[in-house]
């Protein structure tokens, strides 16, 4: 116990500078964020009405905000199933000791070295219709390519906006799933050769969970970007195609180039903290759901 | 097994959430106009008095501005500007600048540049002492900044300093003044034109030299470009919040001579309400609906991503337009990329330029583009600094070289006297094309536009009705739900604001 209140002094030195970052740049605005989601300002920002919590409740219930977590929702549920699988698929694949296996493994991490920009640059390019390569090549098979465009057609933008973003964020998916392949001990996938299991129960049935912190860190990873997904969406559509508003994700809706909000800080406020909470909320659901299923290595 | 036992309870607030997620509910629009501000101020003294919506400005109270104060400074100034100007536009306002910096060692001034949106987005977001010194801002955020109580007006300087402002086109000047005071000064003056493909033109037998003036005209021509099969269109058109969906619908709106919003479209009292869905803006997207059905439009969206779709319309191979409606300042960098020659459908050459057709083929438009602001930083010093670099941003020579190089128009008519600009409006009659729309508009407010506390927001409540009308949408009732929807924006804005 001693030795312990001796310890106290120096772990708190080492904290500090992590613990002021946070409080800095975490705790201080998202603080901020909830005064400021209580209140109404004119435009100095000095003078202010307090509403109080009202104004929460008023942006949860406005069909704006409703119509914005219905499309963030609908990208979570398409892009982490999807990068989940896919970033697992090829991790597993090239967690081979194979000749040239080298050159697999750069090729899928490599999207980690690029901005979601980038990424999103490149797809908007691939996806333009009136000069975009794929219409170009593809618009007598694929006449939405031309007209009116994957990104114009209501129907295609956001899944076309869930393809870029899991494509820019397969790279990190493969690096952490492949660091969690490379933990699991090889001699219980010999023991389970042993006992008669084939490759696909030895995937299923040694791989699979040995992966599970993995796969949890990953799925509360993607959940939360995909609920944060806005510049994919300010690069390849703008929240359009209107007048649907297909792709006007809840951070779109509150910082967008075209949010009807713009000018009200006190209800883009509102609106972030909303978010917060809903992230939070899931990451929690997730963490309780899968914790029992969890194998961390002891 | 005490974790666990919270576990449904979480289950069920994320159930909740799905079940939230599918019930309507009121406009976001809504929710500001209830909850209207009182004037109380955080300290909880004695509110300043603040401006009521039909009070004039008491230019006594606005800051001053003395511009012999920059002989005081002690060394050279540093001045930080924020500006709108990206990619080949950005690259010419910092050659601009590296002149002026070059020029003299009182002043150096440093850019910070990003989209009009951002630029606008963080000047209203930043605290006073955060703000830069100065700002370039676009047209539509006059009312908003102005409510800021930021900015020492450039009408102050221009009387302390006697300058002379006779070259400068009194319409770009009213642009932004509102109540009788010079708010900002005009460095970059667009306005929408019509842009085609000479080679379309002449294949379908149409005159290049003559390009459409009425809609009437407009809906000829297409049809003549469509029976012929010179090109799959005859005009592109969209409905992005900035242009085809907001700003234009503004322009036609000054071209038919009509305001656009009530108290003499905000120049003389605070606006209340948006006049659009009347019978003249029935009567004008139902002609754009009727194009699209025809078969003559085609709707190439919001116009996101780069800004340009619409024009790449025009450089499609299998499927083009032959004409749309662009900002008269894409006319350097569409020239810039054509020339390259990598659309076989349409070069530099082909490009033509005529008037925006509008409503009775009435010549003239709207001031577009955007203004210089001076930051209040109650520092004389740096206010006579920043109005020595705006001074040079809009002499001439300056503004000769900025429109010879973008295809802006320069703010004052003797720019066209000196080079490069004489050579460029002599070699290319492209480039006059937005001054003579500008000069040849009508006098009195209708051609001043609209200034409105939440102008950009309202274009943005359009776009999505445009969107629907070009989609197929009832006209009248997209038009008044979009009403209903701007007109709260502004009750919740001039609520906060008075």
């Amino acid at each position: 116990m001693k030795r312990r209140l001796r310890d106290v002094p120096p772990a708190l030195a080492m904290l500090v500078p992590s613990m002021a970052l946070l409080a800095v740049w975490t705790v201080y605005p998202l603080v901020m964020a909830f005064i400021n989601g209580t209140k109404s300002c004119d435009s100095t920002g000095r003078r202010c009405n307090d509403v109080g919590w009202q104004q929460f409740s008023n942006v949860w219930q406005s069909r704006e905000f409703q119509h914005a977590l219905g499309v963030s929702l609908k990208l979570a549920a398409m892009t982490v199933p999807a990068g989940l699988i896919l970033g697992v698929g090829l991790a597993v694949l090239a967690d081979k000791h194979l000749r040239g296996i080298g050159f697999f493994r750069t090729a899928f991490s490599s999207t980690v070295a690029t901005s979601v920009a980038v990424a999103s640059l490149v797809w908007f390019v691939l996806l333009q219709p009136e000069i975009g390569v794929l219409s170009d090549l593809f618009h007598e098979w694929i006449p939405s390519l031309k007209q009116p465009g994957l990104l114009r057609d209501p129907g295609t933008a956001l899944p076309a906006v869930a393809l870029s973003s899991v494509w820019a964020g397969l790279g990190f998916t493969f690096i952490v799933i492949t660091a969690g392949l490379q933990g699991i001990p090889r001699d219980l996938y010999e023991s389970a050769y042993v006992d008669g299991a084939g490759s696909w129960r030895r995937f299923t049935n040694v791989t699979l969970p040995m992966l599970s912190p993995s796969i949890l860190f990953i799925t509360v990873v993607l959940t939360t970007r995909a609920l944060q997904t806005y510049a994919e969406v300010s690069l390849l559509t703008g929240g359009g195609p209107n007048p649907e508003k297909s792709t006007t994700t809840i951070p779109y809706l509150i910082y967008g180039r075209n949010s009807v909000i713009q000018n009200n800080l006190g209800l883009k406020s509102a609106a972030a903290v909303l978010l917060f909470v809903i992230s939070l909320v899931f990451a929690i659901v997730q963490f309780r759901g899968f914790e029992k299923r969890v194998q961390y290595a002891r | 097994m005490r974790r666990s036992s919270r576990t449904p309870f979480l289950v069920v607030a994320a159930a909740g959430l799905f079940v939230a997620a599918c019930s309507g509910g009121d406009s976001i629009t809504d929710t500001g106009a209830t909850n209207p501000p009182q004037t109380t101020t955080a300290d909880g003294s004695t509110p300043v008095e603040t401006l009521a919506p039909t009070t004039s400005v008491a230019p006594d109270t606005l800051p001053d501005c003395p511009t012999s104060a920059l002989a005081d400074a002690a060394g050279t100034v540093e001045l930080t500007f924020w500006h709108g100007m990206t990619g080949p536009l950005g690259e010419e306002l910092d050659s601009l600048a590296a002149a002026y910096n070059a020029s003299q060692d009182a002043v150096k001034v440093n850019l910070i540049s990003g989209s009009y949106e951002e630029t606008y987005d963080k000047y209203l977001n930043s605290s006073q002492s955060s703000r830069p010194d100065m700002v370039q801002l676009p047209e539509y955020t006059v009312q908003g900044i102005v409510d800021t109580e930021s900015v020492v007006p450039v009408g102050k300087c221009i009387d302390d300093a006697g300058f002379d402002l006779s070259h400068f086109l009194p319409v770009a000047l009213g642009a932004y003044q509102t109540q009788g005071v010079q708010w900002s000064m005009p460095f970059n003056v667009s306005n929408p034109v019509l842009f085609f493909n000479k080679k379309v033109f002449e294949a379908a037998g149409l005159d290049p030299a003559s390009p459409p003036q009425s809609l009437e005209d407009l809906r000829a021509y297409a049809q003549q470009i469509v029976d012929s099969g010179a090109a799959k269109y005859g005009i592109a058109l969209d409905s992005g919040f900035d242009s085809g969906g907001g700003w234009y619908i503004e322009q036609w709106f000054a071209k038919a001579e009509e305001f656009y919003v009530d108290g003499d479209n905000g120049r003389t009292n605070r606006a209340t309400k948006v006049l659009y869905d009347n019978d003249t803006g029935v009567e004008l997207l139902t002609f754009l609906q009727d194009m699209i059905n025809d078969g003559l439009a085609v709707n190439v969206g919001d116009n996101s991503g780069t800004g340009y779709d619409n024009l790449l319309k025009l450089a499609d191979e299998q499927q083009p337009a032959a004409m749309t409606i662009a900002t008269s300042a894409s006319l350097g960098p569409v020239l810039d990329v054509l020339g390259s020659g990598q659309f076989p459908q349409i070069t530099g050459d082909d490009v033509g330029v005529g008037p925006m057709p509008g409503p009775g083929g009435a010549p003239g438009a709207l001031i577009g583009g955007a203004s210089l602001w001076i930051v209040d930083k109650d520092d004389p010093v740096k206010a006579a600094a920043v109005w020595d670099f705006i001074t040079f941003l809009v002499s001439a020579e300056s503004q000769s070289e900025w429109a010879a190089a973008t295809g802006y128009v320069p703010v004052r008519d003797d720019a066209a006297d000196v080079e490069p600009y004489a050579t460029t409006l002599a070699n290319d009659p492209r480039f006059a094309v937005a001054l003579a729309q500008l000069e040849a508009s009508p006098e009195g407010l209708t051609s001043a536009g609209p200034v409105v506390g939440p102008l950009r927001e309202m274009r943005s409540v359009l776009a999505v009705a445009v969107a629907a009308i070009l989609d197929g949408a009832d006209v009248k009732a997209s038009l008044d739900d979009a009403a209903e929807q701007a007109n709260n924006l502004i009750a919740d804005y001039n609520a906060r604001n008075s």
